[in-house]
């Protein structure tokens, strides 16, 4: 078949069951397709994608009926793929189909005006004809790939996700914000639905990421900027400065304790519950087991400032030094060498990027109501903490207001007795559900409230746990077996979510709520109140995703491309998304969702090449006057200025090239042609559709 | 008539609940399981047993869903003078539509053992047990005059007219904790 046959257009309706044929009288826009110009057949089908129905197109097209396809159905989004390939079965280049979406743009948008659905859509076919006259023939185009990957965030979904990928044989490089990778979960005493202790599981994994061969891990470090796309992203990282050389540091924690009292500051670990040094390693089992210095928090001692000056005592001459130097075996905190503020930064290539990066637990600061400037009023995250070994309390049960104390007399070496608590109290939905904070459900938290429960009454079976629902949720497996394990250990499950916190005098808070089954205000006088509040999107989250080019929802977290059918792919091709920075999610489905994505990256990756639409840009030499306007606005740096004949003259990179038209309607001389948007394309469809209704013949 | 409801106060302390069950050294659910309603902790609140229970319909406040909620939370001297148990008319279609086999109907006749085994039996449970002994139906025969007019012996051919089975049934019951307690006049 020529390509320079004149246009015989076939346009086939799809009625997409009722979806379509409920709102838009099919008949009467096929009747009225039949009289556009050029269009040589008209069909209407119950389902064009189906298999019966791409069938219809590609009958027509092999026996010469038609030579351009028209679709009038759904999304190009999900169904142009589908259809072209069909016109490319058939022998028709690809390309000379166009897609007319009648029915996100027409029959559900206007689904209760039925007359004007159909007028509506026979305007959005007309034009899509008037376009498909004009349809050029084009060739695909293959890039290469690069095969290696960045993870970022080095939580539970950043981890499999590495891990996944670099036993598969890919370069990962892992980049952490934090000192070391593991994330929330290392926070967690045990997890949920069967109880086994968060760092038994997780720490075999963070080991197994820093010794493996194909892991670049990078902890203390920041992506800086990301350029490129799909296959041959560059990326610039920021390794913080840790001020300890991680060559020297063996992580014995010498340096932890001399670290004076005025540089203490609240050990993020701890959720604040504890004091940490400026020098510190994040917790016990860190990955890697490295110090670095907070300099925010440090007081430098002696006047130690990294900035290469070597302070001596004016009596005797010898060296000044910080007690951490002091104590350090190795010489690794060693303070005399310059060590750059701005850290440093490593560049990478990689052909696709992972997102994991997680979520941050609400502040309980925000809800008053809850008395939260309280000691005893904590979050959930702080009662794992208080429940972990690893914890300020070292997994002894005691009122966060004895915890000074406590860590006061184990410094002097003493043993003290605290009170032990005898109620405890779960608040759910802080912050979660509540139209003024966060209109979702984080969903994990009804899971760890009963776990945090369940832990307690059996440790200590004659405490009293209430527990302050609106509703129990445990949509997963084995998670309302749970429930009802929990239920009969005799905690007591309320029905209602509490309204309020009232300290009384001595230490003991008042809890008033409402029990909905029995029909009762209710009060609780307990010793700690635990507040459910929501899982956050971090505030870094949306910087991140700017950064990236990728889209973040309403509530904060990153979007996915689609609910159902994409769900850890994002809007921007070869960077795909896992974990909680979707969305809250329990560590069941982290750890699947950065499954999916390390296997979605490899399925992309693994060929070496891909095929790429050839809907780019294409500058003309001949019109071209070389002004650079359209240089610094090509959002993918794809467009230099190079000479050509004495002349610069404008000149797009294809391989960069994302065909997203900015260049083209900026120039000045319409040197630029986007290959499947010319002028004379997009102004037929304008023209058709300004003139509507005289154009209805 | 329902009786206005007294015993289970406006505003529910749940800590002092918990601190007698503390003192006491019983928790009402243990007393209550002990007394047939074993599978009380099962119970996940679904109401179903509510939506069929004809005492929910007529206006008691203390059937089933409610009742066993109160005991898990602790209540128990609260709910002594309540008569809604003594009106459970063993329909057992809360057993039938429980999806967690706690057998509400259960529950309700240990509350009542309960009541018993605390001297705490309200006027309506009392006039039954006083039927139950002079005429073997807990249910007061008030259709004697009505069965005459229709050619009927006065007394339904059950355990009323049977002096035997009568005699037996009071020796039964002049047997049971029910005598201990003294609450009704057992002659002979």
């Amino acid at each position: 078949m020529s390509n320079d046959e004149k246009p015989k257009i076939g346009v086939y309706i799809c009625h997409c069951g009722e979806n379509i044929a409920g709102a838009v009288d099919v008949k009467a826009v096929a009747e009225f397709a039949k009289t556009l110009p050029d269009v040589v057949v008209v069909r209407d089908y119950l389902f064009m994608c189906s298999d019966p129905g791409q069938e219809l197109i590609k009958q027509d097209i092999k026996e010469g009926l038609v030579n351009r396809v028209v679709v009038a159905a759904c999304t190009p989004r999900t169904h142009e793929p589908i259809f072209r390939k069909a016109c490319e079965d058939a022998g028709l280049n690809k390309y000379y189909f166009e897609m007319a979406n009648i029915r996100d743009q027409c029959s559900w948008a206007h689904w209760h005006e039925k007359e004007k659905a159909t007028e509506k859509a026979k305007v959005i076919i007309a034009s899509a004809v008037a376009k498909a006259r004009l349809l050029e023939p084009l060739e695909d185009r293959y890039i290469d790939l690069k095969k290696e990957v960045l993870v970022i965030g080095g939580g539970i979904a950043g981890i499999f996700a590495s891990l996944d990928l670099a036993n598969a044989g890919f370069k990962v490089h892992l980049v952490e914000k934090s000192p070391s990778i593991g994330g929330n979960m290392a926070k967690l005493d045990k997890t949920f639905p069967t109880n086994d202790c968060s760092a038994c599981i997780l720490t075999p994994l963070m080991v197994e990421v820093a010794n493996h061969p194909n892991i670049n891990l990078l902890t203390y470090s920041e992506v800086e900027s990301i350029t490129g796309s799909v296959g041959n992203f560059k990326v610039k990282v920021r390794k913080k400065q840790t001020y300890v050389d991680w060559n020297k540091c063996t992580g014995c924690g010498a340096c932890l304790d001399v670290c004076p009292p005025k540089a203490r500051v609240p050990d993020e670990f701890n959720e604040g519950m504890s004091l940490r040094g400026a020098i510190y390693i994040p917790f016990p089992q860190a990955v890697p087991k490295k110090a670095v210095v907070d300099m925010n928090a440090c007081i430098k001692c002696g006047g130690r400032d990294f900035s290469g000056k070597e302070p001596r005592k004016s009596k005797s001459g010898k060296p000044i030094l910080a007690p951490c130097e002091r104590v350090c075996p190795t010489g690794a905190a060693d303070r005399t060498p310059y060590r750059d503020p701005n850290g440093e930064i490593v560049e990478l290539e990689v052909g696709a990027i992972i997102v994991a990066t997680g979520y941050k637990v609400m502040d309980k600061s925000y809800f008053k109501e809850f008395s939260p400037h309280h000691p005893n009023v904590i979050t959930a995250m702080q009662m794992e903490r208080l429940i972990s070994a690893t914890g300020p309390s070292e997994g002894k049960l005691i009122k966060p207001s004895d915890i000074p104390k406590l860590l006061e007399a184990k410094k002097k070496g003493e043993k003290i007795e605290v009170e032990k608590p005898k109620t405890i109290t779960f608040i759910s939905c802080v912050g979660s559900r509540d139209n003024r904070y966060h209109t979702y459900c984080s969903r994990v938290c009804c899971m760890y409230m009963l776990k945090q429960a369940m832990i307690l009454k059996e440790k200590y079976p004659d405490l009293d746990i209430y527990i302050f629902f609106i509703d129990v949720r445990t949509p997963g497996k084995e998670f309302d077996e749970y429930y009802m394990r929990c239920r009969q250990l005799g905690i007591k499950i309320i029905k209602g979510r509490a309204g309020g916190i009232q300290v009384l005098p001595g230490d003991k808070l008042l809890v008033k709520g409402y029990d909905a089954e029995v029909c009762r205000p209710v009060e609780v006088i307990t010793d700690i109140a635990v507040l459910a509040t929501a899982i956050e999107p971090d505030n870094t989250l949306r910087d991140l995703a700017r950064t990236l080019g990728i889209n973040v929802g309403a509530e904060g977290f990153l979007k996915e491309r689609h609910t159902k059918l994409y769900p850890v792919d994002t809007m921007t091709e070869g960077i795909f998304i896992a974990g909680c920075a979707q969305g809250p999610k329990d560590i069941p489905d982290s750890v699947a969702q950065a499954k999916a994505a390390a296997a979605s990256a490899m399925s992309l990756l693994e060929p070496g090449k891909m095929t790429v639409e050839p809907l780019i840009s294409e500058v003309d030499k001949e019109k071209c006057t070389g002004c650079g306007v359209c240089v610094p606005l090509c959002p993918y740096g794809a467009i230099s200025l190079v000479k050509h004949e004495d002349k610069l003259k404008s000149e797009i990179n294809p391989a960069l090239c994302k065909g997203c038209g900015v260049c083209t309607a900026a120039c000045p001389s319409k040197a630029i042609t986007l290959h499947g948007f010319t002028y004379e394309q997009v102004l037929a469809q304008i023209k058709t559709i300004a003139k509507w209704p005289e154009i209805q013949t | 008539m329902i009786e206005p409801e007294e015993g289970v106060p406006t505003i529910l302390n749940l800590s002092e609940i918990s601190e007698r069950e503390r003192e006491e050294e019983e928790k009402v659910v243990d007393i209550v399981r002990e007394f047939g309603a074993e599978n009380l902790i099962y119970c996940m609140q679904c109401g179903s047993c509510a939506a069929v229970c004809p005492l929910a319909r007529v206006g008691f406040e203390w059937y089933n869903k409610k009742l066993i909620k109160a005991l898990l939370l602790g209540l128990k001297e609260e709910l002594l003078d309540d008569p809604t148990p003594w009106a459970c008319v063993a329909c057992n279609r809360c057993t039938e539509v429980c999806p967690r086999r706690v057998s509400p109907f259960e529950v309700m006749f240990a509350v009542r053992r309960m009541m018993v085994e605390e001297f705490a039996i309200p006027t309506l449970a009392i006039e039954g047990l006083r039927a139950l002994y002079e005429y073997g139906h807990a249910v007061y025969m008030t259709g004697r005059e009505a069965r005459k007019k229709v050619g009927l012996p006065e007394k339904p051919p059950s355990t009323d007219s049977d002096e035997k089975a009568l005699k037996d049934l009071k020796t039964i019951l002049r047997n049971t904790k029910l005598a201990e307690l003294g609450l009704i006049p057992m002659n002979d």
